[in-house]
């Protein structure tokens, strides 16, 4: 049985991607991802990194059968099962991780960084492996595949719940070159440069430059490559973001005459591989708010955004046929 | 018994994300998109519809943008991305409705404010500004000058630099703009206080006298002042008009040709700093329209004051009427050519004039901040070619978005300063402008039903009256309002369209209309050949 369907060949129906990243442990923003295979009529779903979320919610069991949190300054007292469920959705669809606790577990977490570090990588892995279960569920019997990486703020630890086993439909594509179709492979890479908020996965430009050296090495024909690189090219317009101040925390705008300074905060050696290997195409996020699209000569580069946490799936569908892209299309679903 | 807690919530290193613009500056900017020194109101109002009341009209118009103004917070808060409106309507009525729609009746017409703030700066601001020096100094030149300004000629070379300035300033850095803004805003409020300070400190009588010497300095005349008002009286005005009450209603839709603009920064809200955050689009949207409609309340009473009924009728006259004789170096008796007139002094004449030459070039500049949002984000959903929504590497702007739309208003200034029937034939400006915020006004009502999962996100949510979603309950009212005055531009003699003969005008709105489906339906084709469809830019995908 073919196990690809016989696309994207000059002469043959375009290859149709589905591209979004940065959803930051949002569950119906995920769950909006894989509904995009049959939505938008895709053949392969492409994820950009950032699967992780970043805030961790202590929900407080209190004597007498009610909880207590603290969500965006506010502190909620929830007394019934029903608020309870209807504010852990909201949590869900924030990408916030959450659980439950007495008050002695909660003090036992407070001032532990190291402690609480281990308690997000549990719940971020048992979400992954609970997205990567869904994701085998909701694509059983099609052609399409989901390709997953990491991103700058994913730990190797959760990771690896993407390589705990061989999957159907679900393709662990980090720091690797797999087949998209007959004559495309998707190339990925999901370290950033460094940023002021000292994430997990940072590397320096240069070290990004050896990865990416290292697996282009492998592609038999570059301009056949999607390239699925979290961190965008430098200074393409998909990198815009206000310069922050990384001596104080949380890191605060850098602040000149008044106004904040903006500068591009992408990688140097994604634009070098851009403009000197001429890919099929790139793919980016990292940079939430740099919604766009360069060109490196023949070769679009696009970054969709991301606005998970109002559980909008911000995306792009790219259609590529014999090293091409012949269509594209940014989405907000 | 375990002791409660009130937990804090737990962080990791992640990155974060941060927005620009303050919501302060957002205030700012929509005061300044109001024109509170530029209102046709006290020119077009008192003669256009004899009898009515200025304040009070202004007090209805006010009171018919506020649901308009409250509908858009719950809109900014739910979708606080750039392109504003266009978004909004696009994700409710899906993408040919909300393409067609802002780009016909808001990019295409936007132009014509282009052309207008070339004509303010000229007219209003340049002209009166020089020739009140000229005048107060004695220097022939500087009068020469103004009397330039105000000339075909002078208007079209100001308006092309005006809008090529504004175009280097927004395409060498949003910020770069945001900083002159603070210099505007005082310069302006400071204009308008001594506007104020001018009229509430005289009274009719010396108001006219002073009328009557500025008047000899400038065209020679002698008894400007009686002869304006016996030639007004010629063509039509009634100095002693009993209170007409439709006619005061009708002033509505003229002071909202000012005071709809409160909701303008929502084109740029993806650069708003909190723009999520109910109160802020509340303090932005709503706050900018209690304070600038508070403005002109306070203008009209203080002209009142200053000139009298008859002054005000006098100056209407001139615009409405074209009594020739009711202008001064050929400029109509704006408040701020009064004011001067009044000023008698060289530092409070360049105090007013600094402020309407701040406010025409702001103008200009929130054309091509809103326009190029827009072109950007359609560009973005594949409704506009891509090459609209390129960012300039160094300067991090949509520099072709900005060429694009100065190119585009060049020819609109020459044949607005030059076509004798143009501004007949685009009476449709108010009508198209209205059209788009009354629509988004039906766009909120309907969110919480056409957009159900981006409602039910956003903050807005909590608020309901009687079981159903307050903005509904605001977008319905603000629908009703905004259709009144809109339909009002239709079909009442007074006002936009309805002022013309013939059908060409209406025809030239329909016009734009088709323009935009052609544009959307030409785009959509061209993507569907690509093999991917335009829809997918709105549809939302359900997470089940």
């Amino acid at each position: 049985m073919r196990l690809l369907r016989r696309k994207g060949k000059a002469g043959t129906e375009p290859t149709r991607i589905f591209y979004a990243s940065d959803i930051h442990g949002s569950e119906p923003t995920y769950r909006k991802f894989l509904n995009a295979a049959r939505f938008y009529e895709v053949d392969a779903l492409v994820f950009g990194g950032d699967l992780m979320g970043k805030l961790l919610i202590p929900v407080v069991r209190d004597a007498g059968g009610t909880w207590r949190a603290s969500l965006q300054g506010r502190q909620h007292h929830l007394e019934t099962p029903e608020q309870l469920r209807e504010f852990t959705r909201n949590l869900d669809t924030l990408g916030f991780y959450w659980k439950e606790m007495d008050p002695e577990e909660y003090r036992s977490y407070e001032g532990d960084q190291e402690r609480i570090d281990a308690l997000f990588d549990e719940l971020a892995r048992d979400r992954l492996r609970e997205w990567v279960a869904l994701a085998e569920e909701r694509l059983a019997g099609s052609h399409v595949k989901v390709y997953l990486c990491g991103g700058n703020d994913d730990t190797d630890a959760v990771l690896g719940a993407l390589d705990e086993e061989r999957f159907e439909r679900v393709v662990s594509c980090e720091e690797r070159i797999v087949p998209l179709d007959d004559e495309h492979v998707l190339v990925t890479v999901g370290y950033s440069t460094p940023t002021p908020w000292l994430t997990p996965r940072e590397r320096s430009d240069e070290e990004i430059g050896k990865i990416i050296e290292g697996l282009m090495r492998e592609v038999p024909d570059p301009s056949r490559a999607v390239l699925n690189f979290h961190c965008p090219p430098l200074d393409s317009g998909l990198d815009t973001c206000m310069k922050l101040d990384a001596s104080v925390w949380p890191p605060a705008p850098v602040i000149e005459n008044g106004q904040p300074v903006y500068y591009g905060a992408g990688s140097e050696s994604v634009r070098r591989a851009l403009h000197d290997y001429q890919p099929t195409v790139g793919l980016h996020g990292h940079i939430h708010e740099s919604r766009g699209v360069a060109r490196y000569g023949r070769t679009p580069a696009f970054n969709p955004g991301s606005e998970y946490g109002e559980g909008v799936l911000r995306g792009l569908i790219v259609a590529i046929r014999g090293g091409e892209v012949v269509g594209s299309q940014f989405t907000s679903g | 018994m375990a002791e409660a807690v009130a937990p804090q919530v737990f962080t990791r290193r992640a990155s974060g994300l941060v927005r620009v613009m303050s919501p302060y500056s957002a205030f700012i900017y929509n005061v300044l998109t109001m024109g509170v020194i530029f209102p046709w109101t006290y020119i077009w109002a008192p003669t256009a519809f004899q009898g009515s009341n200025l304040t009070l009209g202004i007090i209805f118009a006010f009171v018919f943008e506020l649901p308009i103004a409250l509908a858009y917070a719950w809109l900014a808060t739910a979708l606080p991305r750039s392109g504003g409106d266009y978004v909004f309507q696009s994700r409710v009525f899906g993408g040919g409705f909300g393409f067609t729609v802002v780009f016909a009746f808001f990019v295409v017409w936007i132009l014509q404010w282009v052309a207008l703030s070339g004509w303010l700066l000229a007219v209003l601001g340049l002209a009166p500004t020089f020739i009140g020096l000229g005048v107060t100094t004695g220097i022939d030149a500087l009068t020469s000058f103004g009397t330039w300004c105000a000339s075909s000629g002078g208007i079209i070379t100001i308006s092309i630099l005006n809008a090529l300035l504004s175009l280097a300033l927004l395409v060498s850095g949003f910020r770069n703009y945001v900083r002159l803004q603070y210099v505007m805003w005082y310069g302006i409020l400071a204009s308008f206080a001594v506007m104020l300070i001018l009229f509430f400190t005289t009274n009719p009588s010396a108001a006219q006298g002073e009328l009557d010497g500025f008047a000899s300095a400038v065209d020679g005349v002698s008894n400007f002042f009686a002869t304006a008002k016996a030639a007004a009286a010629d063509a039509g005005v009634n100095f002693d008009p009993p209170f007409w009450f439709f006619g005061t209603l009708m002033v509505a839709p003229i002071a909202w040709t000012s005071l709809q603009w409160c909701t303008y920064s929502v084109e740029q809200g993806g650069e708003i700093k909190n723009a999520h955050v109910f109160r802020n689009q509340v303090f932005i949207l709503a706050g900018s329209l209690v304070l600038t409609a508070g403005l002109l309340v306070l203008l009209a009473l203080a002209m009142q004051k200053g000139i009298g009924s008859d002054g005000i009728l006098v100056a209407s006259s001139g615009y409405w009427y074209g009594v020739g004789e009711a202008t001064i170096g050929g400029t109509f008796l704006m408040p701020n050519l009064i004011a001067i007139a009044l000023a008698g002094s060289p530092i409070l004449i360049a105090i007013i004039g600094f402020g309407y030459i701040l406010n025409s070039f702001q103008i200009v500049c929130n054309c091509y901040i809103g326009t190029t949002r827009i072109m950007v984000a359609q560009s973005l959903d594949g409704l506009l070619p891509e090459w609209f929504s390129r960012i300039h590497p160094r300067w991090k702007t949509p520099v072709n978005a900005h060429l694009a739309y100065f190119l585009a208003s060049i020819p609109v200034i020459v044949a607005y300063n030059t076509v004798d029937a143009w501004v007949r034939w685009t009476l449709g400006v108010t009508f198209a402008n209205g059209a788009v915020m009354t629509l988004s006004a039906l766009a909120a009502a309907l969110l919480p039903y056409r957009a159900k999962a981006i409602y039910e996100a956003s903050p807005g949510a909590r608020y309901t009256l009687g079981g159903v979603p307050l903005v509904t309950v605001l977008g319905t009212i603000g629908f009703l309002t905004g259709g009144f005055m809109v339909g009002s531009f239709l079909f009442v003699e007074g006002l936009g369209l309805a002022y013309s003969i013939d059908a060409l005008p209406y025809w030239i709105v329909v016009g734009t209309a088709v323009v935009g489906l052609l544009v959307y339906w030409t785009m959509r084709t061209i993507k569907a050949q690509q093999g991917v469809k335009v829809e997918y830019a709105f549809a939302e995908i359900p997470p089940e």
